[in-house]
């Protein structure tokens, strides 16, 4: 399946950091798809042990609340990379050459400052659940079998400092691609131009696709 | 002018009326110069309220200890099963003294809060599909629906505790995913469990959640004393109107609710549950202590302070 | 300024942002933020040396909110569903629905899109997730209309439009989190989303048939299967009747016994029962592993979504919008099937901006109780109510209506997640092309609202004899 946007790659230190942070950025998004799995799987156990063993698994619910933020948060930055979050791209679209790159960079600046801001947020929240001198250092628990939240609330600002290394990655490929003026730089998503959408039509007129 | 912002969830109801009292009585008490801006859910999840006082981000909020027993485990005490608290004024009364004590205090003092009054519950009941549980030995094998210290005290004499979100609750029993759902009364009526059930215990009191309303200390200490005086000596008339609307708004309705739909009531016998008690109530409650201990807190002193209140 | 003309100023803010380019869940969340901190400052009448205070106080209430909004059973069931379409792909179970659809609906005027239509409807049966649909069908779908001589726009909008169908057709993860957001039966609402999903199908497949009767080289019907190879092409997609039926036996069992489970187990089984089938028509390691992936990236852009906006809601709260606004709608003096409409009409405007679940998280808690109230409470008997329904069942006549609107917002511009999803799926189409696809849909969307507003019998039947 093809990206929605393109990241072009070369042999720059940028892009030898940009993939190699794709690689960790890929191993954490197929954490969180494992984690859906595993959440089909306690479905299975807990019926299951219902059903052929009246015994139910205990604290269902508050173990798939305990996954949830690792499908939640985990593929965040990957998603990013590939430009996979929405966006509207009518007038962003339509830009070109370095009112591009500076259109980019500015909302990029401004997601990067929100998210080291939300860093902070979110290991305050992570910060009141722990305690280093409670048992299993909790200090915030859950609902029917009080398991410690504190892992859990932990991922957020885990997840969000890679996004903002990647945040940090593509600011300065927009930097780069506005300073020297390029017209496809690497390391960030493109948007496609009318030309290479026709050129990938022409590709694709078999319609063959799998 | 002095305005505070109060975290409740859900809607108003019988469960927030002693906070929307005392919004009324703190206005009126200083000519509108103090005023409690009550917020249903938009401020804050019910199960972060003790986060947001601890942030300043709101002055007032209410939750429920057993909703996250590690951030509260002082006032846990209180949801024991089979303390034997009988009405809506004990469970105030109990409630008030304990959130004065020191341990407790010094709980709570670590998001920043200082108690203020609880909203009393009448004890959980079950209510069931299928064959009445007549006897206690009827429980064994039957799935149910009970949470936390409840779900505890029902595996202890066989029942098998089924976890489940409460909105789903309804659709469970209708098929028979589980066979019995204990809530207190006014959430059988609202999450609609009696449309389905056949039966409902009328004693078997296995507990309650206990839910107390806390302001963020700073907040209550920046007050001018007059502002403060009307806050605090507003509490008691708050909490009267609070039980008058439970018991006759609520409680009122609960009876005839049943028998419209032909509810057969389970009455046990003091044996019966004289014997519950001790399979259930006895090995809860050490366990209880055990874990508060090593958590740091006077835990026998203060069951102990709870279990002779409720004897006198 | 009071809390409310901020939280209108910041709003407007947020719509600068979206228009400009900026990642939508960002940007909701940059909005709420900014306006959590303007709160709490002005709070302190402005005082330079509490911003420091107001910026702590706001970065920690919003960084509240994406763990604690995100560790939500009712939200599991969105990467659930999400799983089960890309396995059902593996499995090729969406490309035996497909081609047992072409081989029986192919001879009909527009026949391989009445086709697409009536093959995400069956798939929708065994999934709950729009997207999911939309993107699985993009990759079957959309190749075998073009070779047909279909315009790939409207190729497109077929598979972008019929994918919609997924939310309304039970199971559906989205019936489900508004059962849980205004606490009712979620049996009852699954059951009575079936009716009003084939409605919308058949709507569907009349605008495409009116579409080609009328236009010239629309796409030409798919004729000459034998009745022997129409009976063949059924046996490959059977396999979509069994894991309908075990989603069904979680729910409701028909054969009078006890349910299998709740509905939110049934949907996790569902994808069990599908990766089994995926394994057993040979699914290895590194198809599996892109599986898990492509519902890694989807779910993780709609979570982002989701707790983005509920920052955004946070302040909203604060500023007490909400509040301003329900004051507003009960204070209308006009009749309430009116408010009804325009309550809708308002979905449609807010829902091309949303995503659909942000949507009803922002809007039910306020715009719920309202609804409820026009009808006369929520204990109110059909006789003596507004719209001649019990507060239950108008509970889930309105919860049918606002998923329907937020079906619709999966497919307007310019946020609308389907088409994003399909332009994805496909490098050779862009979103702007899915949006200009889709557009006949509109019409047939709102089709489907007007009946489903004028007879609810359609919705109210089935969930009134459970
Ligand atoms: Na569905
Ligand atoms: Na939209």
């Amino acid at each position: 399946m093809a990206a929605l946007a393109p990241v072009l790659e070369d042999t720059s230190l940028l892009s030898r950091l940009d993939r190699s942070l794709y690689r960790l950025e890929r191993v954490l998004a197929l954490l969180s798809g494992l984690a859906v799995f595993g959440l089909m799987v306690l479905a299975v156990g807990s019926v299951g042990g219902r059903h052929l063993f009246n015994a139910p698994l205990p604290g269902y619910v508050d173990w798939i609340q305990q996954a949830m933020p690792l499908i939640a948060f985990m593929g965040i930055a990957y998603t990013q990379r590939d430009g996979g979050h929405i966006r509207m791209d009518i007038l962003i679209g339509a830009l070109r050459g370095r009112l591009l790159w500076a259109a980019e960079f500015v909302t990029t600046f401004a997601i990067l400052g929100l998210m080291v801001l939300l860093v902070w947020g979110s290991w305050a929240h992570f910060q009141r659940s722990f305690d280093f001198t409670a048992p299993m250092w909790s200090r915030d628990s859950s609902f029917d079998i009080n398991l410690p939240l504190w892992p859990a609330k932990l991922l957020a600002p885990v997840a969000f400092c890679v996004l903002c290394l990647r945040l940090a990655l593509q600011l300065w490929g927009y930097g780069r691609a506005f300073v020297l003026n390029l017209a496809e730089p690497v390391a960030v998503p493109l948007v496609r131009s009318a030309a290479e959408m026709a050129a990938a039509e022409a590709e694709h007129v078999s319609g063959a696709d799998s | 002018a002095e305005e505070w912002n109060v975290s409740l969830w859900g809607k108003r109801r019988a469960f927030t009326e002693h906070v929307e009292k005392l919004a009324e009585l703190v206005s009126e008490k200083t000519g509108g110069a103090f005023t409690l801006n009550i917020s249903y859910g938009g401020l804050s999840q019910n199960t972060e309220n003790l986060d947001g006082i601890s942030i300043g981000a709101f002055e007032m909020a209410q939750f429920c200890a057993g909703y996250h027993r590690d951030k509260n485990p002082s006032i846990t005490v209180l949801e024991l099963p089979f303390l034997g608290i009988s009405s809506l004024d004990q469970e105030r009364e109990i409630s008030m003294a304990l959130y004065d004590h020191p341990a407790v205090r010094n709980d709570l003092a670590r998001w920043n809060a200082t108690l203020l009054m609880p909203s009393p519950l009448p004890q959980y009941n079950f209510v069931g599909v299928g064959e009445a549980p007549r006897t206690l030995d009827d429980y064994k094998g039957m799935t149910v629906r009970a949470t936390g210290g409840i779900g505890a005290a029902m595996e202890m004499i066989g029942a098998v505790p089924t976890s489940m979100s409460a909105t789903e609750v309804r659709q469970a029993l209708d098929s028979g995913v589980v066979k019995a759902v204990s809530f207190a009364p006014h959430a059988h009526m609202s999450f609609g469990t009696i449309e389905t059930g056949a039966w409902w215990t009328t004693n078997l009191n296995p507990g309650t959640v206990n839910c107390p309303v806390v302001v963020n200390t700073d907040a209550l200490d920046a007050l001018s004393d007059e502002h403060r005086e009307a806050l605090l000596g507003s509490v008691d008339e708050a909490l009267d109107h609070y039980i008058d609307y439970y018991n006759n708004e609520t409680m009122a309705k609960w009876g005839p609710a049943l028998e419209e739909r032909a509810i057969e009531q389970i009455t046990y016998s003091a044996e019966a549950l004289a014997t519950f008690q001790q399979a259930a109530a006895g090995p809860a409650a050490t366990a209880w202590i055990g874990e508060m201990n090593d958590r740091g807190l006077p835990a026998q002193e203060l069951y102990d302070f709870v279990i002779g209140m409720i004897g006198q | 300024m009071e809390p409310v003309d901020i939280g209108i100023a910041v709003s407007l803010g947020l719509l600068v942002m979206v228009v400009l380019g900026m990642r939508v869940a960002f940007a909701a969340a940059l909005a709420g933020l900014i306006g959590l901190v303007w709160i709490f400052w002005s709070k302190k009448g402005y005082d330079p040396a509490d911003f420091g205070w107001a910026l702590s106080v706001a970065v920690k209430t919003a960084g509240q909110v994406p763990h604690s909004k995100v560790a939500s059973q009712a939200l599991s069931l969105i990467p659930t569903f999400i799983l089960i379409g890309y396995l059902a792909y593996y499995a090729g179970l969406t490309r035996a629905l497909f081609e047992a659809a072409k081989r029986w609906l192919g001879w009909v005027p527009g026949g391989m899109a009445v086709s697409t239509v009536f093959a995400t409807a069956g798939f929708a049966a065994v999934s709950g997730a729009s997207v999911a649909t939309a993107a699985v069908f993009a990759r079957i779908a959309i190749p075998e209309m073009l070779k047909a001589g279909y315009d790939k726009r409207f190729a497109a909008g077929v598979v972008a439009a019929g994918g919609t169908l997924a939310s309304l057709i039970p199971p559906s993860a989205i019936l489900v989190i508004y059962a849980i957001i205004v606490e009712q039966d979620v049996g009852k609402l699954l059951l009575a989303g079936f009716i009003p999903g084939v409605v919308s199908a058949l709507i569907y497949a009349a605008l495409i048939m009116g579409l080609a009767l009328t236009i010239r080289g629309f796409g030409p019907p798919v004729r000459g299967f034998t009745w022997g190879q129409r009976l063949h092409a059924l046996r490959p997609a059977l396999p979509i009747v069994f894991v309908v039926m075990t989603i069904v036996l979680f729910v409701y069992n028909p054969f009078g016994g006890d349910a299998w489970g709740t509905p939110t187990e049934g949907g996790a089984i569902g994808a069990f029962v599908v990766f089994l089938m995926a394994l057993w028509h040979g699914m290895r390691w590194n198809q599996f592993k892109d599986a898990l992936l492509e519902t890694a990236k989807l779910s993780v852009m709609i979570f982002t979504i989701i707790w983005g906006v509920l920052i955004y809601v946070r302040f909203l709260g604060f500023a007490d919008l909400p509040g301003a606004f329900s004051d507003w709608i009960t204070s209308l003096e006009q009749s309430p099937m009116l408010t009804l409409v325009m309550i809708l009409l308002a979905y449609a405007v807010l829902g091309m901006f949303m995503d659909a679940i942000g949507m009803l998280l922002l809007t039910l808690p306020v715009v719920y109780p309202a609804v409820m109230a026009l009808n006369g409470g929520e204990f109110v008997s059909a006789a003596d109510s507004t719209f001649g329904m019990s507060g239950p069942m108008c509970a889930i006549w309105f919860g049918i209506l606002v998923v329907k609107m937020a079906e619709f917002c999966l497919i307007t511009p310019p946020i609308g997640l389907n088409c994003f999803v399909v332009a994805g799926v496909r490098d050779d189409i862009s979103v702007q092309d899915v949006f200009r696809g889709v557009t006949p849909f509109f019409v047939a969307d709102a089709v489907t609202i007007a009946v489903l507003v004028a007879v609810p019998g359609i919705v109210l039947w089935l969930p009134g004899l459970a």
